[in-house]
């Protein structure tokens, strides 16, 4: 086979392997497939691509160039490459796989879009200062809000409701579907270890994708949270899964891979910071000179440099009177 | 006589209450004692629920795209019975207003780049998945119908008598004889009174 396919996807925080939904369904499904056929398979966690725009990541580029972006058409793809986690499925477990990621897209993610980022504690605190941390300055000023008004317009057009806002009423019916289907999938997983059999499926995938967010994101508003942790079942289905699949991000919570793309983690926010810091000293200092240029304490005059010195002696002796007076 | 609801059909007008929608339908009559899947057992229900979401996921988002997506079927066929009770220019206007709303609703959803090949192919995905489900059974779960089977007879039903510029998507539902009989038999045994479909 030729030169490996890249998988771009946002990178990781609170000991998962990354924190988008559809990054961690493509992931869990690469990993266990490639596992199993004992072949590596190459990730990169990307900041910022130019060709890759941020809000639709994951993003898998092919070796014959191309970009794909949805997770089906990447899982599609992977599966013409023989990465199938599937095909130890019987006809009607595979009918089941399909009826139950229709219900987690149902009656799950409206509730995850508006937890993390319609709920306005939430995405203030958490999410908008995640995306902005892990995102290259000036992008870190715009673009989290673009991608809070792409996600408020598809749980609205998702609701069938142009005027949706985020409010109690709204919470309260989307927390109670998520609940509910979350009290489903627990009463199917009942104490197996997997959906189907012993090992993932592409079912597993996506209630990965769709709970480990939940469960280790520290929010201030943790209603799911609380309703997932008391489903003992699903929260040890998780830890399993981070415990066969990303060993390192489930032991450490703040380590961040190494990846091959140069703008990793945390060396970006010393730089930056430093950047900004500089950037804010120059913008001071700017503000002072022109402030002492208008108002005429310090006037510049071609070739004569004692003009420099005398004439503001007595201008800021006047000055410090009048200051006196009033 | 007009009625004014939410805007939503179906709805049913109980003494001086009106419920619209099948969910909240469904969770009213259960309310007043009568409900179709009490014999379930929770990993039924489970996925009794689980089938009704592939069925509005999968069929009613397919339904709906090749109305409104597919430019042929829009213009001949959405488009004029959507504006046939308005007057022109109202008709129109309101009409492309709606493909416009789906239009919005399938990007978002992600199903805005896909061809009506990949459509029918999740159709056909659906229905055999359905397919799978109801085996040789007379409906879903035990001998008794629930939610779910007239769920899915509402839809099939109009996917097989509903007129269309092509007729694939009927075709891909006939290929698979148990829901076709399933349909028939439904009809059959509830609708007896009136011949619904036509052989």
């Amino acid at each position: 086979m030729a030169a490996p396919d890249e998988l771009f996807c946002w990178e990781g925080d609170w000991g998962l392997p990354s924190v988008s939904t559809d990054c961690l369904v493509v992931l869990v499904r690469v990993r266990s497939a490639s596992l199993r056929r004992k072949k590596s398979s190459k990730t990169s966690h990307a900041l910022l691509l130019p060709m890759v725009s941020p809000g639709s990541l994951p993003a898998l580029r092919t070796n014959q160039n191309e970009t794909l972006s949805r997770p089906s058409d990447i899982i599609i793809h992977l599966r013409k490459q023989k990465f199938n986690a599937d095909f130890d499925l019987s006809a009607k477990e595979g009918a089941d796989s399909l009826a139950f990621i229709s219900l987690l897209e149902e009656k799950l993610m409206p509730a995850l879009i508006y937890t993390f980022w319609v709920e306005p504690k939430n995405f203030v605190e958490v999410t908008r200062r995640w995306y902005a941390e892990h995102m290259m300055f000036p992008l870190n000023f715009f673009l989290p809000g673009r991608m809070q008004s792409r996600q408020l317009e598809k749980l609205r057009l998702l609701r069938g409701d142009e005027h949706l806002e985020a409010g109690e009423e709204l919470e309260k019916e989307l927390y109670r579907d998520a609940a509910e289907c979350m009290n489903l999938l627990s009463q199917r997983l009942g104490s197996h270890k997997f959906f189907f059999g012993d090992s993932p499926s592409s079912l597993d995938a996506y209630v990965f994708g769709h709970l480990a967010p939940i469960l280790k994101c520290k929010l201030p508003n943790g209603k799911l949270q609380q309703h997932l942790k008391s489903l003992d079942n699903l929260s040890d289905f998780c830890s399993n899964i981070l415990l066969l699949y990303f060993p390192r991000d489930g032991r450490e919570p703040s380590a961040q891979k190494a990846p091959a793309a140069p703008e990793a983690g945390d060396f970006d926010n010393v730089p930056n910071k430093r950047r900004k810091q500089f950037l804010s000293a120059l913008f001071a200092l700017g503000a002072m000179l022109s402030y002492a240029l208008l108002t005429g304490m310090v006037s510049i005059q071609h070739g004569h440099q004692e003009a420099l010195e005398e004439p503001p002696d007595p201008e800021h002796i006047g000055a410090h009177e009048e200051e006196g007076d009033g | 006589m007009f009625v004014l609801s939410v805007g939503k059909i179906p709805f049913i007008h109980v003494g001086n209450q009106v419920v619209s929608e099948l969910g909240p339908i469904v969770q009213f009559t259960k309310a007043k004692g009568h409900s179709l899947s009490d014999s379930l057992d929770d990993v039924q229900r489970a996925e009794m629920k689980a089938y009704m979401e592939l069925v509005y996921n999968m069929l009613l988002t397919s339904e709906l795209f090749v109305q409104w997506c597919d430019d042929a079927t829009a213009g001949e066929i959405s488009r004029p019975r959507y504006s046939s009770p308005y007057s022109w220019p109202l008709g129109n206007i309101l009409a492309y207003q709606k493909q416009w709303e789906v239009r919005r609703k399938m990007n978002a959803i992600g199903w805005g780049g896909k061809t009506l090949e990949q459509v029918y192919e999740d159709v056909n995905q659906c229905c055999q998945a359905l397919s799978q489900r109801l085996g040789t059974q007379p409906y879903f779960f035990n001998k008794q119908a629930t939610e779910l089977d007239a769920l899915v007879f509402g839809h099939l039903f109009t996917i097989l008598t509903t007129r269309l510029t092509s007729t694939e998507l009927a075709e891909r539902v006939k290929s698979y004889s148990n829901l076709l009989s399933f349909c028939r038999r439904i009809e059959q045994t509830y609708f007896e009174d009136k011949k619904l479909m036509k052989d």
